[in-house]
């Protein structure tokens, strides 16, 4: 694959792979034939971004370049490589007058040139990692409720947050719509101070409701993905389901680029929401450095640690008759995304409404409505395809 | 204990986002004290004693809220005082330069909260957004009170006029880096002198011609070091050594539109900054002395 980005899309894409930054720490490239697919995932597994360029984004596109008839080529970079190539987003413009990105399927590099003012080449090497590619399923057009809104709007209602604040909640009716950044449990308000924004349908460039919900996720992604919309200024749409089902944000200038950011909701709790989320992202962080194979370890820790639970409090799991349980967990799958199996650790694990507070913040995630059979038996978020 | 205040000016909404901001910079809490006529915010240290606090600022009510109405706990106690983190105030209060009107009660919600509501106007028509913070705060319990009593001072021994706070705030930024105190004096015939010294270096910069309001002399410097500056009376300069990062932190009040800054210095003791609106906001910063 070879292509020519011209110098004003340079800014795009450098602003394109900021936001992917934020989002997650590596980088899936796809080329396919008539356009490029950029994706991330987030450490915790519960935020996805997937960037698709269109072929007349480029100057030149040409997907067999180096040989004919390959399906797609894929590879997966670091993200701070690929933020070192593109430094600087907002004056990106005025010093390149081209980038040419080259993927050869048979080289270990992926290669980003920046033709700049005066002659000056900069060509960075990126060292491809694997040669996978990674993909999320889930339905952003069947869904009741859609939202479309400039970012102006979004990003407005969210400077009244404070940075401190890591997840909010949409509530969604009809007749408005409500940001908070708390939930209906009791939580220890006297640290925080609860925030709530109500904006009247009328604001919105469209407002459609079906079911009335609320919807909790990370504010960081959203910033981030805020800021990317802010960069572009492009409206931003929202599809969501109910509590629980993923919110798709996408943003698209119709012929060239077109984003999708997809958000893990879970039930409005904030408080051991918070201290769950953290540590396993912090887990997860030290599991990739020490090991390559963090997939296996991370099952095998997550075994580890349920045993301990069991023989620690064995009331904790309640006897959940099995067929009713796997369809629990079916049901999250066919609607959250696919997974391969259910195996039997998840039926072990039913959801388990009187858990205590101190197990439940520890495994939170496990008894969400969100529960994401995924993380049990150590299948990422999006199946892998087939590298060959 | 109920408090109910609201507020539809922009300008002193404006003003009330700066003293908040200014404060949030002085200090992590202050103390709301919340009386019939007036509400005072106070900041002082943690073991304070006899000293007075850091920060003292009133404000009238009535220049503020259109509507303020406020019970207390019986006719004895009829103030209201609330501990709140500064932060959260002047974070929420951010988005109140905009806004269009702003509610300010007293809440139990789990715990107490002081409820901001403010009404923002929408981009594109004349309704409004809602915007609602519920800042948790402590309520101080009655005996506490005295450590936020009015503070009773001396009279100064000279009150000044301050030179515009922004010149201020460059000389005394740059000089802070130097040393960490500054020899602030100030003479009868309105001159005032910010002095740090060094190993290597002295720098003193001068302000002349400023309004003196009131001169308490003759100064006794039987016991200083102070040096004598040619033919001049040294019994009418007046001065005090303080900490430079106090005084550089109360310059962040430029901030706050003012029409009058005065500074009351008590021989060798203490200085008071003091700041004026228009709106008749008394904004008090009291900086001990160093004595070495």
């Amino acid at each position: 694959m070879k292509c020519h980005v011209p110098g004003p899309n340079v800014k795009v894409l450098a602003r394109t792979v900021h936001a992917l930054a934020r989002f997650g720490d590596d980088l899936y490239l796809e080329s396919l034939s008539d356009c490029i697919l950029l994706r991330t995932l987030n450490a915790s597994e519960s935020a996805y971004a997937m960037v698709k360029l269109n072929k007349n984004f480029f100057s030149h596109f040409n997907h067999n370049y180096y040989c004919v008839d390959v399906e797609g080529l894929k590879c997966k970079i670091s993200m701070k490589s690929a933020l070192n190539a593109f430094k600087s987003p907002a004056h990106m413009d005025k010093q390149v007058e081209n980038l040419e990105i080259k993927l050869d399927p048979h080289s270990s590099k992926l290669i980003f040139q920046l033709n700049c003012k005066h002659g000056i080449v900069k060509t960075h090497y990126v060292s491809i990692l694997d040669c996978k590619a990674m993909q999320a399923v889930y339905t952003k057009d069947l869904v009741p409720n859609r939202i479309t809104s400039s970012q102006r709007l979004l990003s407005e209602a969210l400077g009244n947050f404070q940075c401190s604040d890591d997840q909010v909640t949409l509530e969604v009716t009809s007749e408005s719509l409500i940001i908070k950044n708390f939930g209906d449990t009791p939580t220890d308000i006297s640290r925080i101070i609860r925030s709530q924004v109500t904006i009247k349908p009328f604001e919105f460039s469209s407002y459609t409701i079906g079911t009335d919900t609320n919807i909790t996720f990370t504010l960081k992604e959203f910033r981030a993905l805020l800021g990317f919309a802010e960069g572009l200024n492009l409206p931003v749409q929202l599809h969501f389901e109910i509590t629980g089902k993923p919110a798709v944000f996408v943003v698209h200038n119709g012929t060239t680029i077109e984003a999708h950011f997809v958000l893990a909701t879970s039930k409005p709790d904030i408080g051991t929401q918070y201290t769950s989320q953290h540590t396993t992202n912090s887990e997860r962080k030290r599991k990739e450095n020490s090991n390559d194979n963090n997939i296996s370890a991370k099952k095998v820790h997550l075994d580890e640690d349920l045993s301990n639970q069991f023989q620690e409090d064995s009331n904790l799991f309640n006897y959940i008759p099995n067929n009713m349980s796997q369809n629990n967990v079916r049901e999250n799958i066919n609607n959250v995304e696919k997974a391969n199996s259910i195996d039997t650790n998840c039926d072990n694990i039913p959801a388990s409404p009187t858990s205590r507070m101190r197990i439940a913040s520890v495994f939170k995630r496990c008894f969400e409505s969100t529960f994401d059979p995924r993380i049990i038996h150590g299948v990422v978020l999006a199946e892998n395809s087939d590298s060959d | 204990m109920k408090f109910r205040a609201v507020m539809v000016d922009p300008g002193p909404m404006r003003e009330l986002t700066h003293i908040v901001n200014t404060i949030s910079k002085l200090s992590k809490e202050c103390v709301l004290r919340l009386s019939d006529d007036k509400i005072y915010f106070i900041v002082s240290e943690d073991n304070s004693g006899p000293t007075p606090p850091v920060l003292w600022c009133e404000i009238s009510q009535s220049n503020f809220f259109s509507e303020y109405q406020m019970i207390g706990i019986d006719e004895d106690h009829k103030d209201i005082y609330l501990g709140i983190v500064s932060a959260s105030l002047a974070k929420s209060l951010v988005t109140l330069k905009t806004a269009k009107m702003l509610k300010i009660k007293l809440t139990k919600k789990q715990c107490p909260c002081l409820t901001l509501d403010i009404e923002m106007p929408s981009s594109i028509s004349q309704q409004t957004r809602q915007v609602s913070h519920d800042i948790p705060v402590v309520v101080v319990p009655r005996k506490l009170w005295g450590e936020f009593n009015e503070p009773k001072i001396p009279q100064p021994d000279i009150s000044i006029e301050l030179p515009p706070l922004k010149q201020l705030r460059n000389t005394i930024d740059r000089m802070k880096t130097m040393s960490s105190d500054i020899i602030i004096s100030a003479s009868a015939e309105g001159r005032l002198t910010l002095q740090i010294k060094t190993d290597t270096a002295k720098v003193s910069t001068r302000f002349r011609g400023l309004n003196v309001e009131s001169f308490e002399g003759p100064i006794d410097h039987s016991d200083s070091e102070t040096e004598s500056q040619t033919c001049e009376d040294i019994s009418k300069i007046c001065s005090c050594r303080i900490d430079a990062k106090k005084f550089s932190m109360f310059l962040n009040a430029e901030q706050i539109s003012h029409n009058r800054t005065l500074c009351h210095i008590i021989h060798k003791r203490l200085v008071v900054l003091q700041l004026h609106t228009k709106e008749n906001v008394d904004f008090q910063c009291f900086i001990m002395g160093i004595v070495y």
